[in-house]
C-alpha cells in the first residue's frame, strides 16, 4: 500500500525553542528576509511556533504551537490554483511545483492555516550563509509561492535508498528536518497507512485533536494536548 | 428647446471630433503623464518584485484586486443601459447607449489588466490560456481564476462587438464628410457601408441578438468574479450571497459611472440639446433603485453574519463595524446610501448636478466596498496569531491612479475619433417616437445640401 | 470595379421616398433591381421592408451550441489529458465544467452573429462604387440598377414626379 505521510506534534512537550524553525530554514534553502521585511510580515517560516498566553499573572500559562502545512486531504489551496502548481500527490502530500507557479496567491488566501509564503523579493543569503544551501532543494525565485513539503527531498531519498536496498522503509527512518531537530521529541513523522507506526499510534491517542478540523480540510497533522484551550491571546 | 434638422443633429454630434483646444491638449498631457507614471511603477514592480507593494502575510490581495473587481463592476454600465433598455424599448436610451458601451469596453479592458498586474510572475500570465503546452499541462478548470479568464474574455469580445457594430453607419457618415487620410481610415472602418435595407435589417437583428446574449454574460462575469472570493474558506468570504450581491453592486457602480460620464460630456462637448435633464432623471431613478438594492444586500449579509455569531466571522464583522476599518465602512455607507438616496429620491434634487454628485459619491463608495470585502477578511482569518494589517505603497496608489486617468484618457481620445452619441440611432428614434425627446425633426428643405 | 449603370433619385423625406418607391413598383420594375440607400433604418416604411426574414437568430443559436459543445469537451478532455488531483475534488468536476461550457456557448453565439452579419451583408465591401454622398446628408436614395433602355425615361419621370430632389444616372450605357 502506498505511504500516507503524516505527523503528530505533542503540544504538552513543545518548549517553544524554535529549533524546528531554524532547521527548516537550513534544510529547505529558505532565506531570511531582514528585520524590515520581517516587521512587514513577509518572513517565510515554513514552520512557525505560535505562542498563546492564558490567564493573568502570576497564573500565566504559555502554550506553544508549531504550525506548518497540514498537507490536507481536502486542501482548499489546491482547486484554486489555475496552473496546478498546488496539487495532491499519491502519498498524501500537498505538493508545490515552483515552476508552475505564476504567483496569483489565491492558494495563500484560501489556506486557513496561513502556512503558505510568497517570495516578495528574490531570496538573499548574507555571507557566509550562501555556502550552506542544500543541493537537494531548489531555490525559489521572486513571485513564487512556497510552503512546507514535509521535506519531500528526504522522503524521496529514503524511498530510493530502501528500494535500492530491496527492503521496506522502517518507521522513523525518514525524518523531516523539524522532526529531527526537536529536542523534547515533540514531533513524530511517519506513515499513517502503517498501523504499527508510531505516528498512527499517537494519532489515535485520547489527546489527539486537529487544527481547524471543522473547516473540512482533513489535515494530516495531529496535535496532542491534554487540556483544551480556553482563551486565545497571541504574544 | 431648439428644433433641429437632421443635418444639424449630425453636425452637432460630429463637432466635438474636430479640432484640439488648448484645454484638451493640457488635459490629455496630464492624464497621459499619470498613466506613464503608473507604467513605470509597474515596471519597477516587475523588476524588483511584489515586495514593493504593501502586500504581506496574510493579506495577499489588496489594492490590485480591489481595482480589478471595481473596474469589472463598472463595466456593467453599458450592458444594462444598452441591452436591457434596448430590449425594453425604452426610447430615452438612444443618446446614452454609446457613452455607456464605451465605458464598458474601456473599464473592462482596464479591469482585465489587473489579473496580470498582480501576478508574481506576470510574464507567465499566458499559462491561463488553454493551449497544448510542451509540458502537456492544461489549466485547472476547478480554479475560479480560470472561470474569470473565460468569462472576462467572452464579455470583452461581446462588449466590443456591441460597441463596434452600431458604429459602422456612423463611420460611414464621417467618411462622407472627411478628406484625405481621415476619409481612408473611416472608409476602411465603415466596411463599405451604404445603408441598404438589407444592411440595416441585418445590423438591427444582430444588435438584438447581441442585446439578448450580453445580459446573461454580464451577470455571469460578475458572479464569477465574486466566486474568486466565495470559493475560498475565508471568514465572511465564503457566503452564498456573493454572486447576486456583486452583480447588483456592479450595475450600481456602472450606472453611477455612466451618469458621471454623461454629465462631464454634456458640459465639455456642449451636448446640452441631446443629453437632456430627463435622461439624468431616468438614470437617477435607476441609480436610486440600485442604491436601495445595494443596501438590502449589505443588510442581509451583515445581519446573517451577526446572528450566525461564528467564531471565525465575528472578528471580521466587528473590525468593520467599530474596529480598524470602521471609518472606511461608515464612509462607504455614507457614499453609497446616505448621500445618494435623499438626492435621488427627492425630485427637486434629481437634477443633472444632483445625480452627478450622487454618482460621484457612489463611485467612491463602491471602490471602498471592494476594498472592505477583501482586506478585513484576509486580515482576520481563523488563526489569531496570523492576523495582519495592510497599507498600500506608492506603487499601488500610482497604478490605481493611473487606471482612473487611463479611463479618462481613453474616453477623451475616443471622443475625437467617434461621435459619442450614436447619430443614426438618435435620428431613427426621432422617427419612431417623435414626441419623446425635445428635439423636433423638420425635413431638410428640398434642394438644400 | 466600374460604377454600375443605375438611375436613382434622391428624396428629401421618407414620405417622398415612399412615393418614389411605390412609383417604381407600379412601373413594373422587379424588386431585385430596385436599390435603396438611407442613413437611417426607416423601418416603418415600405421601401425598407425589402429584405426577407433572416435566420440569423437560429444561426446564432446553432453557433452557441457549437461553442457549448466545444467548451464541454475542452473542460473535460484537458483535465483528462494530464490528470492531477486537487483538493479531494473529482477530476471531471460538474460545476466548473458547466461554467466553462456556458461561457463558450455565449461566445459561440456572439461570434457566429458577427460572422453571419458580415457574410449576409457582404461586408466589408470597399470596392462597390454605387453610392451617393448625399445619402449621409439625409437624402434617401431610391433607384434602379441596370434599367432597360426602354424604361429609362419612364423611371426618370416617375422619380421626379414622386418628389426627387435630384435624379442621377451613373455608370456607362447598357
Amino acid at each position: 500500500m502506498a505511504h500516507q505521510w503524516g505527523m503528530v506534534i505533542d503540544l504538552d512537550r513543545c518548549t517553544g525553542c524554535e529549533a524546528c524553525v531554524v532547521a527548516c530554514h537550513a534544510e529547505n534553502n529558505i532565506s531570511t528576509v531582514g528585520e524590515d521585511q520581517a516587521r512587514r510580515s513577509r518572513a517565510k517560516h515554513w514552520i512557525r511556533v505560535e505562542r498563546y498566553y492564558e490567564g493573568e499573572f502570576p497564573d500565566v500559562q504559555v502554550k506553544f504551537m508549531p504550525v506548518l502545512c497540514q498537507q490536507c486531504d481536502a486542501a482548499p489551496c489546491e482547486p484554486v490554483c489555475p496552473t496546478f502548481a498546488s496539487y495532491h500527490t499519491s502519498e498524501g502530500l500537498n505538493g508545490q511545483i515552483y515552476n508552475r507557479c505564476i504567483g496569483t496567491r489565491y492558494c495563500a488566501n484560501a489556506c486557513p492555516y496561513v502556512v503558505r509564503y510568497f517570495n516578495f523579493f528574490n531570496p538573499v543569503w548574507d555571507k557566509p550563509l550562501n555556502l550552506q544551501l542544500n543541493p537537494d532543494v531548489s531555490v525559489r525565485e521572486v513571485g513564487v509561492m512556497e510552503k512546507c513539503t514535509f521535506c519531500v527531498q528526504r522522503i524521496k531519498a529514503g524511498e530510493i535508498k530502501a528500494e535500492a536496498e530491496k527492503r521496506e522503509l522502517k518507521d522513523g527512518e525518514i525524518q523531516p528536518a523539524c522532526v529531527q531537530s526537536c529536542a523534547p521529541r515533540a514531533m513524530v513523522f511517519g506513515d499513517l497507512n502503517d498501523p504499527e507506526s508510531e505516528v498512527s499510534r499517537l494519532a489515535n491517542s485520547g489527546r489527539a485533536t486537529k487544527l481547524l478540523a471543522e473547516l473540512g480540510t482533513r489535515p494530516k497533522v495531529t496535535y496532542l494536548q491534554r487540556d483544551a484551550w480556553h482563551g486565545h491571546e497571541n504574544a | 428647446m431648439a428644433t433641429k434638422t437632421p443635418e444639424q443633429i449630425t453636425e452637432d454630434l460630429m463637432r466635438p471630433m474636430w479640432g484640439l483646444s488648448g484645454r484638451y491638449v493640457l488635459a490629455v498631457a496630464f492624464l497621459a503623464g499619470v498613466v506613464v507614471a503608473a507604467l513605470c511603477a509597474f515596471m519597477w514592480q516587475v523588476y524588483a518584485g511584489l515586495g514593493v507593494s504593501g502586500l504581506r502575510t496574510p493579506v495577499f490581495w489588496g489594492f490590485y484586486i480591489t481595482d480589478f473587481v471595481f473596474w469589472i463592476g463598472l463595466s456593467h454600465a453599458g450592458t444594462l443601459i444598452s441591452a436591457i433598455l434596448r430590449l425594453a424599448n425604452a426610447t430615452w436610451r438612444r443618446p446614452v447607449t454609446r457613452c455607456a458601451e464605451v465605458i464598458t469596453v474601456f473599464a473592462l479592458s482596464i479591469g482585465a489588466t489587473f489579473p496580470i498586474i498582480h501576478l508574481g510572475r506576470p510574464w507567465l500570465a499566458f499559462w491561463l490560456f488553454p493551449y497544448p503546452s510542451e509540458r502537456g499541462l492544461w489549466p485547472n478548470i476547478r480554479s475560479p481564476l480560470l472561470w474569470d479568464f473565460f468569462a472576462i474574455n467572452t464579455y470583452l469580445i461581446s462588449s466590443v462587438t456591441f460597441l463596434l457594430l452600431p458604429m459602422i453607419p456612423d463611420f460611414a457618415l464621417i467618411r462622407d464628410r472627411a478628406n484625405g487620410w481621415k476619409q481612408k481610415v473611416y472608409g476602411a472602418l465603415s466596411l463599405g457601408w451604404t445603408g441598404t435595407p438589407r444592411q440595416w435589417h441585418r445590423l438591427e437583428t444582430a444588435m438584438h441578438i447581441m442585446a439578448i446574449a450580453v445580459i446573461p454574460v454580464a451577470v455571469s462575469v460578475h458572479s464569477i468574479v465574486s466566486w474568486d472570493f466565495a470559493m475560498a474558506p475565508v471568514p465572511m468570504w465564503h457566503s452564498t450571497i456573493f454572486a447576486p450581491y456583486f452583480v447588483a453592486g456592479a450595475i450600481f457602480s456602472g450606472i453611477a459611472a455612466l451618469i458621471l460620464a454623461m454629465a462631464l460630456l454634456r458640459k465639455f462637448l456642449h451636448l446640452e440639446d441631446y443629453l437632456l435633464p430627463i435622461h439624468f432623471e431616468n438614470l437617477g431613478k435607476l441609480l436610486l433603485v440600485m442604491s436601495l438594492l445595494w443596501f438590502y444586500f449589505v443588510f442581509a449579509e451583515r445581519l446573517t453574519a451577526w446572528y450566525g455569531n461564528e467564531t471565525g466571522e465575528m472578528p471580521v464583522f466587528w473590525t468593520t463595524q467599530h474596529g480598524t476599518y470602521a471609518g472606511l465602512f461608515w464612509l462607504m455607507v455614507f457614499c453609497n446610501f446616505l448621500i445618494p438616496v435623499p438626492i435621488l429620491a427627492i425630485k427637486k434634487f434629481r437634477t443633472i448636478l444632483g445625480t452627478a454628485l450622487a454618482s460621484f459619491t457612489v463611485v467612491i463608495g463602491m471602490w471602498l466596498e471592494r476594498f472592505l470585502i477583501i482586506v478585513p477578511s484576509l486580515s482576520h482569518k481563523y488563526l489569531t496569531y496570523s492576523w495582519g494589517t495592510y497599507r498600500p505603497t506608492w506603487v499601488e496608489i500610482t497604478i490605481t491612479a493611473g487606471t482612473f486617468c487611463a479611463m479618462a484618457l481613453l474616453y477623451m481620445i475616443f471622443s475625437k475619433v467617434v461621435p459619442l452619441i450614436s447619430i443614426w440611432e438618435l435620428k431613427a428614434g426621432l422617427h419612431a417616437a417623435p414626441h419623446t425627446p425635445r428635439v423636433v425633426v423638420e425635413p431638410s428643405e428640398a434642394g438644400a445640401d | 470595379m466600374a460604377t454600375p449603370y443605375a438611375i436613382y433619385g434622391l428624396f428629401p423625406t421618407p414620405e417622398t421616398a415612399e412615393r418614389g418607391f411605390n412609383a417604381l413598383d407600379r412601373a413594373g420594375v422587379s424588386p431585385s433591381r430596385i436599390i435603396v440607400m438611407a442613413s437611417e433604418p426607416f423601418d416603418e416604411y415600405a421601401f425598407s421592408k425589402m429584405d426577407h426574414a433572416t435566420p440569423m437568430p437560429y444561426i446564432a443559436a446553432l453557433g452557441g451550441i457549437v461553442g457549448g459543445v466545444g467548451g464541454f469537451f475542452l473542460a473535460r478532455l484537458t483535465q483528462e489529458a494530464y490528470p492531477i488531483i486537487t483538493g479531494g475534488m473529482p477530476l471531471l468536476a460538474a460545476w466548473p465544467t458547466g461554467i466553462v461550457t456556458y461561457e463558450l456557448t455565449m461566445l459561440g453565439a456572439v461570434i457566429t452573429t458577427i460572422v453571419t452579419l458580415l457574410v449576409t451583408t457582404k461586408l466589408p465591401n470597399w470596392k462597390s462604387k454605387l453610392y451617393d454622398h448625399e445619402v449621409s446628408h439625409g437624402k434617401i436614395l431610391i433607384g434602379v440598377i441596370e434599367p432597360s433602355s426602354a424604361m429609362r425615361a419612364e423611371i426618370e419621370n416617375r422619380l421626379r414626379g414622386a418628389g426627387a430632389v435630384k435624379v442621377k444616372i451613373t455608370g456607362g450605357q447598357s
